[in-house]
């Protein structure tokens, strides 16, 4: 009834950027020129390459640091970092894949009721701020887990954190609180 | 990934037609230095579109002391067409050839491929006579140097390779009969040499062949004494200067093939320094040693030019560096990294900035951590059973190709949209050319 967690919510996670590096100097020109699915950005140093098996895109930079971005799974993000090193391999660089570490998770919920915002902010003070002229969602921070979330008021929650346990623990955590301001179809 | 064949695409773009012309013909650039006298330095105007030097120069007399030597108040380089150079003006060409102009010219630059250059080659000797012989001959052949320059101008490399028609049967002719004594020409910097054997050997036969067009877009003429066109040849004559050369030993140079005679122009051309050698020597015998100067000579100027177009040095990341507070052990193993780095040719330059740096942490942290610590050093990745080839590498092996310029392209998530202009298409087998293109493609 009030605080029933995981009331089988299903948290789906959007995007998983993760980084990795290759420990060797990457030269840029020669990936855009022989790589194939690239994106070569001069201006800013960087080369973008896109993979389509696991879908992700992957910023790289000449020191041999790799953002990867688009990943949907925490699993999927190392394999594709992987494949991607893989590929700078056959490029002709001694790519060692090193450093491997899930930045970021994000992960959006689905309420099954709507939420009554200005309640649910003066109820948790310190963590939620809502600023409805500049953004129609509650911003909710739990600092211990270093996870953010974003609640709007048609239930709908946007959760970003460190790792996909810590986005679960998150929504798990304002559950209840959200449940408190929600609002009842009479 | 294209790895199995690195440069296709490149391939691809150098095939089409729609570059034809650009990367056949070598170096394309129009660049040139032009080394005035002092006179003419203050008056210089230069514009992109044309340079106009003002004609303020009679025509000098030469000597050796003043050539090669401060000549070069004004240095500049243009890029554009046409130029008008009054008359004794000494050009350098970027590559640091030398030229002496000595009657007015307009450059222009044409298409860059001249017909002429597709005819056989034409020897034609001439014989100088004494200095003021030649110098009445001179307005007669003017019109027709003239014509030459502006229709032969073009790059250096591709003279080399195209001998030029000497299109004056009539004035070997003339040649002959003004010459009377046996000097020779020489090519407008090395006219001091000229000049030399003018005066000290008169009676020199001199020949004039014109072994192949050196005439760059600022065409090169010939000393005072000699016609513009003639140095461009005179290369060869370069190795007669040295001594009195009966009609056998030339007539057998005559025999040489037009390559040697090309280098030997070529050598000429190239510096005083190897001016000398032909210049001390006094026999034919000195023509093999100083065209293997020039052999080396032009192949090097020939390479210069795929280098310029292939090498371009990477010159970002050389500070990156890394942010996290590893750093200290990692950089015993980037040091190593970057010794193993197959593309080392183009990472040395990076290698030597990098290793700077490298410096100071690799004194602080070869006490600390061992490079172990560089963590899981996670499995070799060519555990790559799971990571497949992806896609086929053959994705540029087509035959339907657009060689074009683009105004933009644009890219929203997976959808790319290109705007292109000025192309020739390649497709079903047919050629199509188009000013302006719009696509729409899904990735």
């Amino acid at each position: 009834m009030d605080a029933d967690s995981d009331v089988a919510l299903d948290i789906l996670i959007t995007n998983v950027v993760c980084v990795f590096r290759t420990r060797c100097h990457l030269n840029l020109r020669k990936i855009a020129l022989e790589g194939a699915n690239v994106i070569y950005k001069r201006d800013v140093g960087k080369v973008l390459m896109k993979l389509r098996k696991p879908r992700i895109t992957a910023t790289i930079w000449s020191s041999g640091k790799i953002i990867c971005t688009g990943a949907t799974s925490e699993e999927e993000a190392k394999f594709g970092a992987r494949r991607l090193a893989r590929s700078l391999q056959k490029l002709g660089f001694q790519v060692i894949f090193t450093d491997f570490k899930v930045v970021n998770v994000l992960a959006v919920c689905n309420m099954p009721f709507e939420i009554r915002l200005p309640e649910f902010t003066k109820n948790n003070r310190p963590h939620a701020s809502y600023e409805p002229e500049l953004h129609p969602a509650v911003c909710y921070r739990i600092k211990s887990l270093r996870a953010t979330l974003q609640i709007f008021s048609t239930g709908s929650i946007t959760v970003t954190g460190p790792n996909v346990k810590a986005v679960a623990a998150a929504v798990e955590q304002v559950y209840p609180f959200v449940f408190e301001s929600r609002k009842e179809i009479l | 990934m294209e790895s199995v064949n690195p440069v296709l695409w490149e391939t691809k773009v150098l095939q089409s037609k729609a570059t034809e012309d650009f990367f056949r013909n070598g170096v394309h650039l129009p660049l040139f230095t032009l080394q005035l006298p002092h006179s003419l330095h203050q008056t210089l105007q230069s514009s992109t579109a044309s340079l106009l030097i003002p004609a303020g120069k009679t025509l000098p007399t030469f000597t050796t002391a003043e050539l090669g030597t401060s000549n070069s108040s004004a240095n500049f380089t243009f890029p554009g067409y046409p130029v008008h150079v009054p008359a004794g003006v000494t050009l350098q060409t970027a590559s640091g050839y030398l030229y002496k102009v000595n009657v007015p010219i307009m450059v222009t630059q044409t298409s860059g491929r001249a017909s002429i250059l597709q005819h056989p080659f034409q020897q034609v000797f001439q014989q100088l006579g004494q200095p003021s012989i030649i110098q009445t001959s001179i307005p007669q052949l003017n019109p027709w140097c003239l014509q030459a320059t502006t229709e032969k101008s073009q790059r250096m490399e591709t003279v080399l390779q195209q001998p030029v028609v000497l299109r004056s049967g009539t004035v070997d002719r003339k040649r002959l009969e003004n010459a009377t004594g046996d000097t020779l020409l020489h090519p407008g910097s090395q006219h001091k040499i000229m000049s030399e054997a003018l005066l000290s050997q008169p009676e020199n036969s001199q020949y004039i062949s014109l072994s192949g067009v050196v005439v760059p877009p600022q065409l090169s003429q010939m000393d005072s004494n000699v016609e513009p066109v003639l140095s461009v040849s005179a290369s060869m004559t370069q190795n007669l200067h040295g001594g009195p050369l009966s009609t056998g030993p030339q007539g057998a140079q005559h025999q040489h093939t037009p390559d040697v005679q090309l280098r030997v122009l070529k050598n000429r051309m190239c510096g005083c320094d190897s001016v000398k050698q032909p210049r001390n020597t006094e026999e034919p015998s000195s023509l093999p040693i100083s065209k293997k100067d020039s052999n080396s000579q032009m192949d090097l100027s020939l390479q210069v030019t795929d280098d310029d177009i292939n090498e371009i040095i990477q010159i970002d990341g050389t500070g990156d560096t890394a942010s996290n507070d590893e750093i200290g052990s990692t950089r015993d193993v980037d040091e190593n990294k970057f010794l193993g780095i197959t593309d080392a040719g183009d990472l040395k330059v990076l290698e030597e900035a990098s290793s700077i740096s490298n410096e100071d942490s690799m004194a602080n942290s070869s006490d600390n951590e061992d490079p172990q610590v560089d963590l899981v050093e996670e499995d070799p990745l060519n555990s790559g059973d799971d990571v497949s080839e992806q896609d086929v590498p053959d994705l540029f092996d087509t035959d339907n190709v657009i060689v074009c310029q683009y105004d933009k392209i644009h890219r929203s998530k997976n959808k790319w949209k290109f705007y292109l202009k000025d192309g020739i298409m390649c497709f079903g087998g047919r050629d199509y050319v188009f000013a302006k293109a719009v696509g729409d493609a899904e990735w």
